[in-house]
């Protein structure tokens, strides 16, 4: 049998953007802008194989998410529905101008830094990594703040911990003007040890 | 069967009896409620459930030619998979001897899920801004995070979307998609 409507090659004259499919596919549309798209996802099998490809980029989202490999801000909530979600969460929270020694061990998921700081007079906050000499071997500029929140919390990438060799790193949360001049808030020493053996790993990312 | 038959056209042939009609409309529906069941049940397999059923509900009420508007196939396509969704939900049972009446031979394949690069994505999502990353993995990592992701970052649900979509439309570009 034969058909106008094989797979691939009815071209949708009106396609609906992807990221209305994402928010379809996340159940955030309002009831009747879902039901516009489901009437037409009914109708076209482009849109479809559209919606498909965000089916799969979502998956993949949610992969990496859950993989704990991103250097990423994230929240309190983040770090509870970890813990009760079963995951493996290793957290360290050195206090402002202090020390801590750290490591990680192979079972661990999510490798945290939790920086408490008072965020209520800074717009913009960049995260600075630094080595012991202070030269800055990474930036994370502009990160998401809540004044009230009372700490910066900033998962470190358990990939790169896990294989990466003993050393020592200072965290540096700054505050930024409109002009760029920067004002030093906190400052985190973290000493870490490697205590999975394997063969030597990668420097700070 | 003639090319460039519509949906539409589908209806009279099948309540004549023509099976190949009927083999056309399950090829054609099937992956489109199999989509439908993927959203709203988030299981494949629940999912193929879903399409066994609706095809079965919709092929009985077109041999008996119970849709009298033809052009009305899409919106009763439709309506008898929220009318299922909703059943699947209140009866496990019922679903079960369903299946067991009509077994599996009325779900058509469906295309596969695209293969995605894990590496790529990940290189994608950390050359995010800040923000954006955050937003994403915090929307992704549990379905039930979008208010929590506003007010943990001090920001809107609105301003959530917006920031959402901007990371989307980078993702998909770095990822090669199709606009």
């Amino acid at each position: 049998m034969t058909s106008s409507y094989d797979r691939g090659h009815a071209d949708c004259s009106d396609p609906i953007e992807a990221v209305v499919l994402m928010d379809y596919w996340l159940a955030a549309l309002p009831s009747t802008v879902e039901e516009r798209v489901e009437q037409h996802l009914m109708t076209c099998d482009d849109c479809g194989d559209r919606l498909r490809e965000v089916m799969a980029l979502a998956e993949g989202l949610r992969a990496l998410a859950r993989s704990g490999a991103l250097q990423v801000i994230i929240s309190d909530y983040f770090v509870e529905r970890a813990v009760e979600t079963g995951l493996q969460v290793r957290e360290y929270a050195p206090p402002p101008g202090g020390a801590i020694q750290c490591t990680v061990a192979a079972d661990d998921d999510l490798l945290v830094s939790r920086l408490a700081l008072n965020l209520t007079t800074a717009s913009r906050v960049d995260l600075s990594w630094c080595d012991r000499q202070g030269v800055e071997h990474q930036r994370m500029a502009d990160i998401p703040i809540r004044a009230d929140a009372g700490s910066v919390i900033c998962q470190q990438s358990i990939t790169w911990a896990k294989a990466s060799p003993s050393s020592t790193m200072v965290a540096r949360l700054l505050s930024v003007d409109e002009k760029g001049d920067e004002r030093l808030l906190g400052e985190y020493t973290f000493h870490h040890t490697r205590t999975i053996p394997g063969p030597p790993g990668f420097e700070m990312p | 069967m003639d090319v460039g038959l519509s949906d539409a056209d589908l209806a009279p042939r099948i309540a004549d009896g023509d099976r190949e009609a009927e083999a056309e409309m399950c090829r054609r529906m099937g992956p489109r409620i199999r989509l439908y069941g993927l959203r709203h049940l988030r299981s494949p397999s629940a999912a193929d459930d879903l399409v066994q059923l609706v095809l079965v509900k919709v092929l009985e009420a077109l041999r008996t030619a119970r849709l009298r508007e033809s052009d009305k196939l899409v919106q009763f396509v439709l309506g008898t998979c929220r009318l299922t969704v909703l059943d699947l939900r209140r009866s496990a049972r019922r679903q079960e001897e369903l299946l067991a009446a009509f077994g599996r031979d009325l779900v058509p394949e469906s295309p596969p899920l695209p293969q995605l690069d894990d590496r790529q994505l990940a290189r994608c999502v950390q050359a995010l801004t800040e923000r954006e990353r955050s937003v994403v993995v915090m929307t992704f990592y549990d379905d039930q995070m979008g208010a929590e992701t506003a007010r943990c970052l001090g920001i809107s649900e609105a301003n959530v979307r917006v920031i959402r979509h901007r990371a989307l439309r980078q993702l998909r570009v770095c990822m090669g998609a199709r606009p």
